[in-house]
């Protein structure tokens, strides 16, 4: 009985080491340790054994079963691992990938979004207001004299009805302070409108930002400061920023706000950013009369406001040359802002 | 306005000034500085000693010229339109002219063609005096070698004077300026106010005043001129700022024009009938002026007019024959006063600007008038001889100047935020004219900007520059806005949107009526498109309804660039008029894709076209949970859907989607289909904006069982699924469609027909489900099923 089975594992470890694939492996596990298999038959002359040898070939029988089970499992742990290189063997890693589509924001939503980052971080929060405008809020309310030029049909967009195509987000410093109370201080970018042929440095509908910050006790201190921060967060600590005195209906004093920026290969020159100023008293005094009480009183608020064009923004930040580029939505060009 | 820097040293002396440090001093007076035209250094007269064949070059010649060092200098040229003797600009080693295109470059000795040549000389156009030019500039004979062109040619500043500062639009105003910012005594006067002429009451039949628009009128009569060519020098004078000289008398006045502000009209006192009338135009009233049009004037234009007929158009420009030429001898020079609103009504309407209107128009210091008058009298006699009447006529009167201004220091450092002294503040209004009496300021009557504190505040802040004033940062919070809360959900939007593949596109609000046939958005709700009163032309004459239109725009643009695979999204304002004509602005976001479903690749050589599953694949991406898709009949778009949230009268409609009709698409060089959605963003954002709850996940195992059917090839899947949707059955969970098939062939199955193949989930909150709890559901969902769709199970 002991030889029968050293027989049948020599038998065994012979048949397992001719195994070359899993249906192979499966036989030989069948034809040894199966409901027929050989050393299943041997164990089933276990009761023909005598009593005092039962123990030796007991042991015997697990020692064989033992041998060859584990053979089986580390041949078929071979064959998975042969099976699993194989899946892969031809895997070519230097293939261009599987391509997803690409997309990605407007240019100009970028710079919105990095300024609107800047600004909110200094506590502004968001306003809007209608483009379709009345002229009181566009030029009215904002000390523009009746007959300036830019309210002339030849610069500006106007409706049947009289209204108009808002010339300048500052309309919206107007419907701000016609509904809030002080403190004020908000940023409110949007379309503005003029009638201009489009050209590389005009469109007939640009996007500015504007900002307005109405309280007691705002300082021209308080203008420098916001501004400086803001550019430099935008262009760099180390920008310098000038304020150039200039002329606007509804700021006094009114400043142009100029940046030292260099493009590629140029020498750093003056680069006109944005209009600001003090908030003149007689558009406070319009609100006023407007809203019928004293919450923007011209002898108590101050404030200051600043604008900006976004599309010159874009373009001096990402090198544009074509404002064009930024209407024509060409994927070749929007691809290069992801 | 053109300024002369030797013009402007009349009155300041600038001549430690570099041309960049006047600029720098121009820019911070607020006075915009668009460009200089100024001659280098190292630049100079040079006469043409001699001029031979150059050995190797045909077309070059040796020279030997004069530059005015005693020795002569070989220049080697290829010009040829000189002779020997003439002068001609050199410029010298070390001489920077300009290259065009912001470059620069330096003359050096150096050899051309193995010849020395110890600098250049220069066209006019190479030494910027000229746009173009043939040829070396031939220089006037009577200019002597060596002399530095820049002195003959002096620096002209072209300044951009902002309207505020009507002061500044002539040489004293801006000489006042900047001797203030620059704190530099002026040599002369700062203003011509005072005069030794006698002024008269001018009679009714002198000078009759009958428009308001004219509050002072001026005559002087000068007798015996002889009328010429004017000096050289204000010949010079006149050209370097870019005026063309006519005669002594017109120089004149253009000169004091430009010196002070001051407009003046001479007329030739031969060709006026009787005396002055100034008066509105008559309804239907003509006029000649002397730029040869014939002008149609309305009641309100001002006119200066003899006895029959109009002579000038008051403050804008003069007549043909009334002008002085060289045959007139006496002469009636105008002094005047006109109101700046009727000048610029005027002078818009008739497109007629001239240096006069547009000083009257911005204003001019009305206590001048007489001032300038003389100054101008004095300078026509010294130039063309004759006498002058004794006296000046006046008619009306310029009025008392501008009333005082109070400034309360604290204001002015409230405002400012700075500490700066009362010295400080004060020694700023006085070095710009301003005079403390009384306890408030006396205004120079040339300050018309001048008139309330804050004004005063304004001159203090430009002249101190806030370079001087700290920088202040004040922290702050601001509470959240509905803008502020829109532009978050929008980024949030636009970022998903690029990661799904999509190019954020901006298109023109400005859409043609043409477009207007792309816009679905808007016929829904029976709204109208929105007109522009004065488009600038046909392609921008309606405010966009819908975003769609510009998206097929820009599709179709870049199909043309060679891009035809395109997911596109704009999100913006759209406009539309209610019947009644009230505008209402919202906004959108719309889609368009079109093209294969991806890029062709190895993996997928044949990509399949985008289809509208895909679309709202990409809209259920971007939409909360319980979007559906609602068959709808639009004319514009096939297989039009509208995009729901929510069932039933509950449902909120987001928008639309479809397919764009092939045969515009085609029109638009899209061949592919072109899948399009438009969403109101508002809703879009409120439906997704809602409170979000957690469910407790389920502790139990569910079981699924397959179901596929037969049904009618037209039948539409929403059907089925509003079906499971509807099916009263607590523990069915889900209804998914795997499988949809169809045989056009009929093999398989009757071409009128179509299998749906749907995976039904069964499952129980508080236990697992024994099979034939789940068997005896399911059987009486396919019993539901068959009766209510007529469905055969296969």
């Amino acid at each position: 009985m002991l030889a029968q089975l050293d027989t049948i594992q020599t038998e065994a470890l012979a048949a397992i080491a001719g195994i070359t694939d899993e249906a192979a492996l499966e036989e030989v596990r069948i034809a040894f340790l199966g409901k027929k298999g050989s050393l299943t038959a041997a164990a089933a002359g276990m009761r023909d054994v005598p009593a005092e040898q039962k123990k030796d070939v007991g042991q015997k029988l697990n020692e064989v079963r033992e041998a060859i089970t584990s053979a089986l499992e580390a041949t078929a742990a071979g064959l998975i691992a042969k099976k699993d290189a194989a899946a892969f063997a031809n895997l070519d890693p230097t293939l261009p990938a599987r391509p997803l589509p690409k997309g990605g924001l407007h240019p100009l939503s970028l710079v919105l979004d990095e300024a609107v980052k800047v600004l909110r971080r200094m506590g502004f929060a968001l306003a809007e207001g209608p483009e379709i405008e009345t002229e009181w809020h566009c030029f009215d309310a904002l000390n523009t004299p009746a007959d300036h030029p830019a309210r002339n049909e030849s610069d500006t967009f106007y409706f049947e009805n009289g209204k108009l195509l808002r010339t300048h987000t500052s309309s919206v410093q107007i419907r701000t302070m016609e509904k809030e109370t002080t403190p004020v201080r908000i940023i409110a970018p949007g379309s503005a409108f003029r009638r201009d042929e489009i050209d590389a440095t005009h469109l007939s509908a640009f996007h500015q930002l504007e900002g307005l910050y109405v309280d007691r006790r705002v300082t021209l201190a308080d203008l420098k400061g916001t501004l400086e921060y803001f550019f430099r967060e935008i262009f760099g600590s180390k920008t310098e920023v000038r304020f150039r005195p200039h002329f606007f209906p509804f700021t006094e004093p009114s400043f142009e706000v100029d940046l030292k920026l260099q493009a590629a290969g140029r020498a750093a020159k003056w680069i006109e950013i944005a209009g600001c100023g003090m908030v003149d008293p007689a558009v406070f005094a319009e609100v006023g009369r407007k809203r019928g009480d004293a919450a923007y009183d011209p002898e108590k608020v101050t404030g200051f406001a600043f604008g900006m064009g976004l599309d010159r923004l874009a373009m001096i930040l990402y090198g544009i040359p074509d404002l064009r580029l930024l209407i024509e939505n060409d994927v070749r060009f929007l691809t290069q802002f992801r | 306005m053109n300024v002369s820097l030797q013009w402007l040293g009349d009155h300041v002396d600038f001549s430690e000034y570099s041309i960049s440090r006047l600029d720098e001093l121009l820019t911070f007076a607020g006075i915009e500085v668009e460009g200089v035209k100024s001659l280098p250094d190292h630049l100079v007269v040079a006469q043409i000693l001699s001029s031979g064949k150059h050995p190797d070059a045909e077309k070059l010649s040796v020279c030997q010229v004069d530059d005015g060092s005693g020795t002569p200098r070989q220049i080697v040229c290829g010009a040829k339109n000189y002779q020997v003797g003439d002068k001609v600009p050199l410029a010298l080693p070390g001489c920077v002219l300009d290259a065009g295109d912001g470059k620069t470059f330096e003359i050096k000795e150096g050899k051309l063609r193995g010849v020395d040549s110890l600098g250049m000389m220069c066209s006019a156009k190479e030494i910027g005096l000229a746009a173009d030019a043939d040829g070396l500039l031939i220089l006037p004979p009577d200019l002597k070698a060596g002399t530095p062109l820049s002195e003959i040619h002096p620096a002209v500043f072209e300044l951009e004077i902002t309207p505020n500062r009507p002061d500044c639009l002539s040489h004293l105003g801006v000489a006042r300026e900047l001797a203030a910012l620059a704190k530099k005594p002026l040599k002369g006067r700062a203003h011509y106010g005072e005069t030794q002429t006698p002024l008269r009451p001018a009679k009714a039949e002198e000078v009759r005043l009958e428009s308001a628009t004219c509050p002072c009128y001026t005559a002087r009569i000068l007798r015996g001129v002889k009328v010429g060519e004017s000096p050289a020098w204000l010949r010079q004078r006149l050209e370097s700022i870019g005026l063309r000289p006519i005669n002594n008398v017109v120089d004149v006045t253009n000169y004091a024009l430009m010196e002070t502000g001051q407009p003046l009209h001479a007329f030739d006192l031969a060709k006026l009938d009787g005396g002055i009338v100034v008066r509105n135009a008559r309804a239907g009233e003509t006029f000649l002026a002397l730029d040869g049009k014939e002008y149609a004037l309305e009641t309100d234009d001002l006119v200066i007019a003899e006895a029959n007929k109009a002579v000038a158009i008051g403050g804008v420009m003069g007549g043909e024959d009334s002008g002085v030429t060289e045959t007139t001898t006496d002469v009636l020079l105008e002094a005047a006063y006109f109101a700046p609103s009727a000048i610029r009504r005027t002078a818009r309407r008739l497109g007629l600007h001239s240096d006069s209107s547009y000083r009257f128009e911005r204003g001019v210091d009305p206590l001048q008038v007489a001032g300038v008058s003389e100054f101008a009298t004095k300078l026509i006699l010294d130039l063309a001889g004759g006498e002058a009447d004794p006296e000046l006529l006046v008619a009306g009167s310029p009025g008392e100047g501008p009333p005082p201004v109070a400034l309360d220091n604290d204001y002015c450092r409230a405002v400012i935020g700075a500490d700066l002294s009362d010295a400080t503040i004060e020694g700023i209004l006085v070095s710009l004219g301003l005079e403390k009496a009384d306890g408030a300021w006396k205004i120079p009557s040339y300050r018309l900007d001048l008139q309330r504190p804050i004004d005063l505040v304004e001159e203090v802040a430009r002249v101190h520059g806030l370079d001087g004033v700290p920088s202040a940062t004040t922290a702050w919070f601001s509470p959240a806005s509905k803008a502020d809360e829109s532009y978050d959900f929008l980024r949030s939007l636009q970022d998903r949107l690029a990661s799904l593949g999509f190019f954020e596109t901006r298109n023109l609000k400005l859409i043609s009526d043409a477009q207007l046939a792309d816009d679905f958005a808007t016929n829904h709700r029976g709204m109208n498109p929105v007109r522009l009163k004065n488009p600038l032309n046909d392609e921008q004459d309606h405010l966009r309804p819908g975003l769609v239109p510009g998206l097929l725009a820009s599709a179709s643009r870049n199909v043309r660039f060679g891009n035809g695979d395109l997911r596109l999204f704009e999100a913006g304002r759209v406009f539309v008029a209610t019947p009644k004509g009230e505008e209402i602005e919202h906004e959108h976001l719309a889609l368009l894709m079109t093209g294969a479903r991806v890029r062709r690749n190895w993996t997928d050589p044949k990509p399949k076209a985008l289809d509208l599953h895909d679309l709202r694949a990409v809209l259920e991406a971007i939409c909360p949970e319980g979007l559906n898709f609602v068959p709808v009949a639009d004319a514009k778009l096939l297989c039009a859907c509208s995009v729901e949230i929510g069932l039933g009268k509950k449902a909120v409609k987001l928008g639309l989607a479809g397919i764009v009709p092939p045969a515009r698409a085609r029109d638009l060089d899209l061949d592919a289909p072109v899948l399009v959605a438009e969403l109101n963003l508002k809703k879009l954002q409120s439906a997704t904006t809602g409170d979000i709850a957690h469910a407790d996940l389920p502790k139990f195992p569910g079981s699924s069982r397959d179901v596929a059917m037969l049904v009618p090839g037209d039948l539409p899947a929403g059907e089925v699924a509003a079906f499971f949707e509807g099916y009263e059955e607590p523990l069915l969970i889900s209804a998914e469609l795997f499988d949809v098939f169809t045989d056009p062939t009929g093999a398989k199955l009757a071409p009128d027909k179509k299998s749906l193949a749907y995976s039904l989930l069964y499952r129980a909150p508080e236990r697992t489900l024994g099979a034939s709890e789940v068997e005896a559901a399911h059987a009486k969902l396919l019993d539901s099923l068959k009766r209510a769709l007529n469905v055969e199970f296969r």
